[in-house]
């Protein structure tokens, strides 16, 4: 987190990622000057979105093919333009929605967006749906597979032609509490982004073991003056840090 | 300034502002509520929060506060920048002007494609029929005998078998085939346009030795009434779908003074109208493929009256409409 946050806080290196970096974060730039940080999806979620999306297609035509038999031909037609719909269309109609989402990539918190940040346009959306056509070859989605696995920010080539992206939509990061611990002056001035570090420590403690906490605070234990020193109070102080951090003062 | 007191201090701008987006974006509140929404004082404060994000990863805040005014901005900036390009008005635009006016403007893919499309219909159609056993190394026996009883005119409808089914069927069957078809053709270009090449002229040699075979075997009579009304329609499409699958395939093998993913990104969403147009071509074709070239009560003469007039539409459609426009805009 703290990688990524120094990263984008000066702009040319932003938009270059160093190949170093083991991270997949696309900054897109905003009208403000701004970089919105869009997390790429990889192919593993992607991959569960579209069955799931492919699970619910079949359930809908199943369905349709058992309405279907008891209405007798125009039935069947309507099936058969319905497999139509379905096939081409059934990802274009959700995208072009609010979410920007089928239901399949709506279960796994995925979202198509333009490689801006903006929703997708319906231009972008068609013509990334109807690459399919190409990209299913030689079988299985195997041409989407390779283009998905060996580019950083995990497109299918329908997603490059389309200038689109498959983004995890943001996570909510929680705060850390407040008035747990007495705030502990730093023993020394503390980088910005060193400070942040703390601060992440404290809102993740609620979530860590007593143990393992007691561990990362070892690391950070310099903050609080207690280096080369571990334990229940150690870990006290450095949490205390990141009270005074926040603003708090006895 | 420390991270509380920078959220103490604009924590009412940031409210407001999530309550305006969730108004306008999840729909909440009552409709008045929703109608009091000012885009101004949206703006405002979308622009106010951008500054707060810059401020605060300069200052390297804690990762909540980056993560409320991320979620802030991306929202804000989705709704204030996103496209509107839908509308009943877009729609008559495009197929009155915009999308005879993209093929003009691609004539050249559009005469390549078209190529790519008839010359392995003529040179296989010419050969076939004078040596139908050809056909044998295009289908089966079995096909080949079946396209013999769909167009026998013993046949109470062409083009098929008929059964119990009924012609909404076969719409719903020739939709899905050609549009399969159509996007294959588009597709085929990410293969640096060979795909398209590939897909046309491999439609083209099927429908040319098909035809061959039946005119050899004397059902000129049925065939060629059959599929003269829609081809005006169906053939059209697929040529201007494997157009715009070759423009972006040389976009991406020639890109010019663009970058060559630049290039294939404007290529492919200026192809999109194309998209829309071959579309609805190929819903036209199907409907009158299911509905009006089948009916064997109707006289040859009728069918090749019609096929005239629709062959005479479809060219004056991409040869007129948007003359005007084009020549507005210089």
């Amino acid at each position: 987190m703290t990688e990524s946050r120094t990263r984008l806080s000066s702009l040319p290196e932003a938009l270059a990622p160093s190949p170093d970096i083991l991270d997949t974060v696309v900054a897109a730039e905003t009208p403000e000057g701004i970089l919105l940080e869009l997390r790429p999806a990889g192919l593993t979620a992607r991959f569960y979105a579209f069955s799931l999306d492919w699970i619910i297609r079949l359930a809908v035509i199943y369905a349709a093919a058992i309405v279907a038999r008891f209405t007798g031909g125009i039935g069947i037609a309507f099936w058969i333009v319905l497999i139509f719909v379905l096939e081409w269309f059934y990802p274009v109609a959700f995208e072009l929605m609010r979410g920007g989402a089928t239901p399949g990539k709506r279960v796994f918190g995925l979202r198509v967006v333009m490689d801006n940040g903006l929703p997708a346009t319906a231009a972008a959306s068609v013509t990334r749906n109807l690459l399919r056509a190409a990209e299913f070859l030689p079988f299985f989605y195997g041409f989407a597979i390779v283009s998905m696995l060996v580019r950083r920010d995990c497109k299918r080539m329908g997603d490059i032609a389309a200038a689109t992206l498959v983004v995890h939509e943001p996570r909510a990061v929680s705060r850390p509490p407040l008035d747990q611990f007495m705030p502990v002056v730093p023993a020394r001035p503390l980088a910005p982004q060193d400070q942040a570090a703390v601060i992440a420590l404290a809102a993740r403690a609620p979530t860590l073991t007593a143990e393992r906490l007691d561990e990362l605070a070892a690391l950070a234990a310099a903050v609080s003056g207690d280096q080369g020193r571990t334990g229940r109070a150690v870990t006290e102080r450095v949490l205390g840090v990141a009270q005074w951090l926040l603003g708090r003062r006895a | 300034m420390t991270p509380l007191q920078f959220e103490k201090l604009y924590e009412h701008d940031w409210a407001e502002l999530e309550l305006l987006l969730d108004r306008v974006l999840q729909r909440s509140g009552t409709r008045a509520e929703r109608a009091a929404v000012s885009g101004a004082r949206l703006a405002a404060l979308y622009r106010r929060a951008c500054e707060h994000l810059a401020l605060a990863r300069a200052r390297a805040y804690p990762a909540h506060v980056l993560e409320r005014l991320e979620r802030l901005t991306a929202a804000g900036h989705q709704l204030i920048y996103q496209q509107h390009e839908f509308g009943l008005a877009r729609l008559r635009a495009m197929f009155a002007t915009d999308f005879p006016a993209e093929v003009r403007r691609q004539w050249r893919y559009v005469a390549v494609a078209a190529a790519t499309f008839m010359l392995p219909t003529l040179v296989v159609g010419v050969l076939v029929y004078r040596h139908p056993e050809l056909i044998l190394s295009v289908v089966t026996s079995d096909t080949a005998a079946s396209y013999e009883t769909m167009y026998s005119p013993a046949a109470d409808s062409i083009g098929r078998v008929r059964t119990a089914t009924t012609d909404w069927m076969m719409f719903g069957f020739y939709i899905r085939n050609n549009v399969g078809v159509a996007f294959q053709c588009f597709a085929g270009g990410l293969f640096a346009g060979l795909g398209s090449l590939f897909y046309l002229a491999y439609n083209g040699l099927l429908g040319g030795a098909v035809a061959g075979y039946l005119t050899e075997r004397g059902l000129s009579s049925t065939f060629y009434p059959f599929i003269a009304t829609h081809s005006a329609f169906e053939l059209t499409a697929i040529v201007l779908s494997g157009a715009a699958g070759l423009r972006i395939g040389h976009a991406l093998v020639a890109p010019g003074r663009l970058a060559r993913m630049q290039s294939l990104v404007r290529a492919t969403h200026e192809s999109a109208i194309l998209l829309y147009g071959v579309t609805a071509m190929l819903l036209v074709a199907a409907g009158i493929e299911a509905f009006w070239s089948s009916a064997t009560w109707l006289p040859s003469a009728a069918k090749y009256g019609v096929a005239g007039v629709c062959w005479t539409a479809v060219i004056c459609y991409f040869v007129r409409p948007g003359r005007a426009t084009e020549r507005h805009a210089g």
